[in-house]
């Protein structure tokens, strides 16, 4: 769909001009008819939500008891009693999670204006072109609105479309609007999927003005780690989520031949950004690969251990994922800050309209400990002139970032084991009994949880001597830091049409038995291993393992015995082996994209304006499963639930428990897995796959076993079953010790037992489960909830029955 | 009364959130001695002890497990937990399942538990990630108080009916502490 506005006066006629809101006219070159859902309302797609709600139960675990929100309050709801309001505790959830998914929505698609504003205006109104071998190029987008974006311009439609939604459910979450906990929840599911578009248009955007890998599997191999950075040159950080400053300090570097003076390091999704510029197809006005000479310095759960390592000379913050204390920490250490966006400026003076010279004056003096410059351009030049000029100047205070031999014993001997820090320490580490080694000579306790430390600084808070435990963890680990350098792969944007049509078939059928997604931040439970360890497991069982942002920084850390990152292990394609680094936070959109894709692509399903139509085929055929196992914030709960409305389970860590609200199904309730054949519309029982949409695992190992679980769909044939079920007992084996109690629900042939264990579990289906085992054919003669066949179209939606003719 | 705490562990003392900021609302936990709980387990119908995978980090705690197990009270292995009961070769009334779901099930009154005889009437945590813990026992105080929520864990659990109070950094007396439930529970 194409739409034209303009206005025009009518000719000999005074005074009288006609607007034209949107002359719509029909594309040609789309053979797909619009579907039913063209940028959907808030309430168009309540039925599919309330479809997922009824089987998979909603889950609330409240963080508090009481409700503040208005002045009735507090209202004590416990026991699900009701506030003065009328709200009762699963309401107020409800509305909390909703809010919660509009803030994360809300940081993608702000984030998604401004690049639009910027590109548009940098670059001016480009073709939106993935290339030849993406033609299906903005997946989400044409499921959603219903329309193709041709230009960078046409996704300002999107923008609005997606502005207006959000100021519509911020409405519903006033006292006196919205009440019943599951017409939030659908609210909810409107915001996650609201937020894939944003995140999308973000990617989008950006790939195309800066010229980003586009589904690049060979996506060139970049440098990572804080021992990256030279520390000959001027260190400039760019730090978030927004490349505009950091992309535009690092144009200003190339075009004065500076990088002999200057490196430039990201941390956080700022870091995949600049390393995936001018990485595509060729580019106007940017140098080619430019990308590849910035660095990752490291993921956001690094950032105070990075402050205090005394590697950075200056920072530049853009948006999202910035601690809150960036100014405090860089002041200590007298590193100058930049603040490049308006949605995070510190307090700092607006140096906007001031001349670049007397900014740089001013910081590169100490005059003042950061600024506020929102012209990117203006924020990158500066950005490097300070990091240039202040190099020399912070001499004595970089050799000062570490504390000495003599603080650290001070600081050891001040240590009373009160232990007031582990009670805050969200791993729950004793880090008396850290100083307790320490105090004997043996600092490999300190060295071997720096990497569990999630960074957030509690400990230090709640010290009653003062003691500043990080900076005690810093001096433990000053080598590592050092030699902290690796390689990550660079973000590669989409998965290639092409290659979805050679994935399609074996992902529905199931013999690749899943796609992994492994995404989010740095809040794991016990650790950046625990990332790379997933990874290796699935990549090496032949799922699709996909990553994007801090994880897939933090899997990078690791080496196997040859010394090869995960990157250099395996290849970087969407395929079963393959790993694959899509990019920054925004690129998430892309792993949504990918299943959308099956979908149009491989089912030939039509994805316009068909939301509810494609996220019934990726629930009930597409083995995919989501992992966010460090996820701290917010656009983690909306990317969740946008994944969740899209069919898509996710599997996060306990932290996790702090979003409130999950999706669990009930396996012990066989009317909740009815589906409808789509071939003839008669109604069919399946077994509870996908058993959950949205599961807290308490450790690795569980997580890895509902991972493998949770790739199981309907769908599967009896190979492709027999795979799935061999990689779910495997793993179970390895961690638990023992198969799964509920394997035998997902056998519904001999032929999808898996063959290791094909004699064993015939004879405990028959011997435990009662079922009739013909042993001579090695068949069941009655057990099963249902038989395999492979022709089985199950849905949800009775439009899906085919007509009979 | 005094003369007898100080014979046992005063597993009352330390009535704060492990993690300090969980405070709640006004209904908090009570702590309890460990005869006082171990009578309430005994007295329960339906007892199901719930455990996590903090016992590897502190592994004999299984055996103290097992040793209720053995009393007849099932035993949920949540997390990866189930892994020490097979290594013990005690696996009589053990079952596997999340932390998550178990809790998800225990949520509805037709719910027919672990075995299918009927839903239970008193959970009792030990050996699970605090926060995790404490998030799913929340979920019970709001959506089924017909369950008693019990925590026999070092921490004092905020959401819990009943709790000890912290003992994180004293082993040696939650050690002692849990035996002397075990042995409430055999009188």
């Amino acid at each position: 769909m194409v739409t034209t506005k303009g206005s025009f006066a009518v000719e000999d006629m005074k005074n009288v001009q006609i607007n034209i809101g949107a002359v719509v006219k029909e594309e040609e070159e789309w053979d797909q008819p619009m579907g039913p859902y063209p940028k959907p309302g808030v309430a168009t797609l309540r039925d599919w939500d309330f479809k997922i709600a009824n089987r998979y139960k909603i889950f609330y675990a409240p963080a508090d008891d009481t409700c503040t929100l208005c002045t009735y309050g507090p209202c004590d709801l416990t026991g699900n009693i009701r506030g003065a309001c009328g709200i009762d505790m699963a309401g107020y959830s409800g509305k909390i999670v909703l809010i919660a998914c509009l803030m994360g929505c809300c940081a993608h698609a702000a984030h998604g204006r401004h690049l639009y504003h910027w590109c548009v205006d940098k670059f001016g109104d480009m073709k939106f072109d993935m290339g030849d071998e993406i033609l299906v190029d903005s997946p989400t987008y044409q499921t959603i609105m219903g329309s193709k974006p041709r230009t960078l311009k046409d996704f300002n439609e999107g923008l609005y479309y997606l502005e207006e939604q959000v100021v519509q459910l911020l409405a519903a979450t006033h006292t006196g609007q919205e009440s019943a906990y599951i017409d939030f929840e659908s609210k909810a599911l409107h915001a996650g999927m609201l937020d894939l578009l944003g995140m999308e248009i973000c990617d989008m955007l950006q790939i195309v003005a800066y010229d980003m890998p586009r589904g690049a599997a060979d996506a060139p191999l970049i440098e990572i780690g804080m021992g990256t950075m030279d520390q000959n040159k001027g260190v400039l950080i760019a730090y978030g989520h927004n490349l505009a400053a950091g992309a535009e300090a690092m144009v200003y570097a190339e075009a004065n031949n500076l990088w002999d003076k200057v490196d430039i390091g990201g941390v956080c999704c700022t870091a995949h950004d600049l390393t995936r510029i001018a990485e595509g197809t060729g580019h106007p006005s940017l140098a080619r690969n430019l990308g590849t000479k910035a660095k990752v310095a490291g993921a956001m759960g690094w950032w105070r251990k990075m402050v205090r390592s005394g590697v950075m000379d200056t920072i530049m913050v853009d948006e999202q994922c910035v601690f809150c204390d960036v100014l405090d920490d860089a002041q200590k250490r007298k590193i100058p800050v930049i603040a490049t966006t308006d949605k995070i400026m510190m307090g700092l003076p607006d140096r906007t309209n001031d001349s670049v010279d007397a900014i740089v004056d001013d910081l590169v003096n100490f005059k003042m400990p950061g600024v506020a410059v929102l012209d990117p351009k203006k924020a990158g030049e500066v950005g490097i002139k300070v990091a240039i000029a202040v190099k020399p100047k912070r001499a004595e205070a970089k050799a000062q970032s570490l504390i000495t031999e003599e603080q650290f014993k001070a600081y050891l001997d001040k240590c009373t084991g009160c232990n007031e820090c582990a009670f805050v320490c969200p791993p729950h580490t004793t880090i008396s009994d850290l100083i307790a080694e320490a105090k004997k000579g043996n600092l490999e306790p300190f060295s071997s949880l720096y990497e569990t430390c999630v960074g957030c600084a509690r400990c230090e808070q709640v010290c009653p001597q003062g003691i500043p435990v990080m900076d005690m963890y810093e001096y433990a680990n000053r080598l590592y830091v050092k030699n902290q350098k690796f390689k990550m792969r660079a973000g590669r944007g989409p998965a290639r049409d092409t290659e979805i049509r050679a994935v399609g078939a074996p992902i529905v059928l199931g013999t690749i038995p899943g796609v992994i997604a492994l995404v989010g931040c740095s809040n794991y439970p016990k650790g950046t291993k625990e990332c790379y360890d997933m990874a290796k497991e699935f990549v090496d069982r032949g799922y699709i393992v996909v990553t994007s942002g801090c994880m897939a920084m933090d899997m990078s850390l690791y080496t196997d015995a040859d010394g090869k990152t995960i990157w250099e292990q395996y290849p970087g394609g969407f395929d079963g082996r393959n790993i694959c680094n899509t990019g920054s936070c925004v690129s998430n959109a892309n792993i949504a994209d990918a299943a959308i894709k099956v979908a149009t692509i491989f089912a030939h399903r039509n994805h316009r304006a068909n939301f509810d139509d494609i996220a019934d085929y990726i629930l009930s055929k597409v083995g995919a499963c989501g992992v966010a196992w460090g996820p701290y914030s917010q656009k983690a709960a909306s990317i969740a639930t946008g994944c969740n409305r899209l069919g898509i389970p996710v599997v996060v860590q306990p932290h996790s428990v702090m979003y409130r609200r999950s999706f669990v199904g009930r396996a012990d309730k066989p009317e909740d897995w009815m589906v409808i054949d789509a071939r003839d519309g008669k109604m069919q029982q399946i077994e509870p796959a996908p058993e959950a949409l949205l599961y807290i695992a308490e450790s690795k190992e569980e997580a890895m076993v509902e991972m493998a679980k949770l790739c199981l769909r309907p769908s599967d044939n009896s190979i492709g079953r027999s795979i799935k079920l061999t990689h779910w007992c495997d793993i179970s084996m390895k961690y638990c010790g023992k198969l799964p109690d509920d394997w035998h629900i997902y056998v519904r042939d001999a032929k999808d037992l898996p063959i290791t264990y094909k004699d064993m579990m015939m004879k405990e289906l028959e011997e435990k489960h009662g079922w009739k085992v013909d042993w001579k054919a090695k068949k069941f003669i009655s057990g099963p909830l249902r038989p395999a066949d492979v022709s089985f179209d199950p849905t949800n939606l009775p439009r899906k029955i085919r007509a009979k003719k | 009364m005094a003369a007898e705490v100080k014979k046992g562990i005063d597993t009352t003392k330390n009535a704060v959130p492990f993690e300090m900021a969980q405070i709640p609302g006004p209904e908090m936990a009570k702590t309890y001695l460990p005869k006082v709980i171990g009578a309430i387990i005994k007295k329960s119908k339906r007892p199901l002890l719930v455990v996590g995978a903090e016992l590897f980090d502190d592994p004999v705690m299984f055996d103290k497990a097992i040793e209720i197990g053995k009393m007849g009270i099932p035993i949920a292995a949540t997390a990866h937990s189930v892994k020490g009961f097979v290594d013990r070769g005690y696996m009589n009334n053990v079952y596997q399942i999340g932390l998550h779901p178990l809790t998800s099930y225990l949520r509805f009154e037709d719910w027919k538990g672990l075995d299918g005889q009927g839903q239970y009437d008193a959970v009792i945590f030990m050996g699970i990630f605090y926060k995790f813990a404490n998030g799913m026992f929340s979920a019970l105080k709001h959506f089924n108080r017909n369950i008693k929520r019990i925590s026999i864990d070092r921490y004092y659990h905020v959401n819990a009916n009943m709790t000890f109070g912290n003992m994180a950094f004293n082993p040696d007396d939650y050690h002692a502490a849990i035996d002397e439930l075990i042995a409430a529970m055999k009188k």
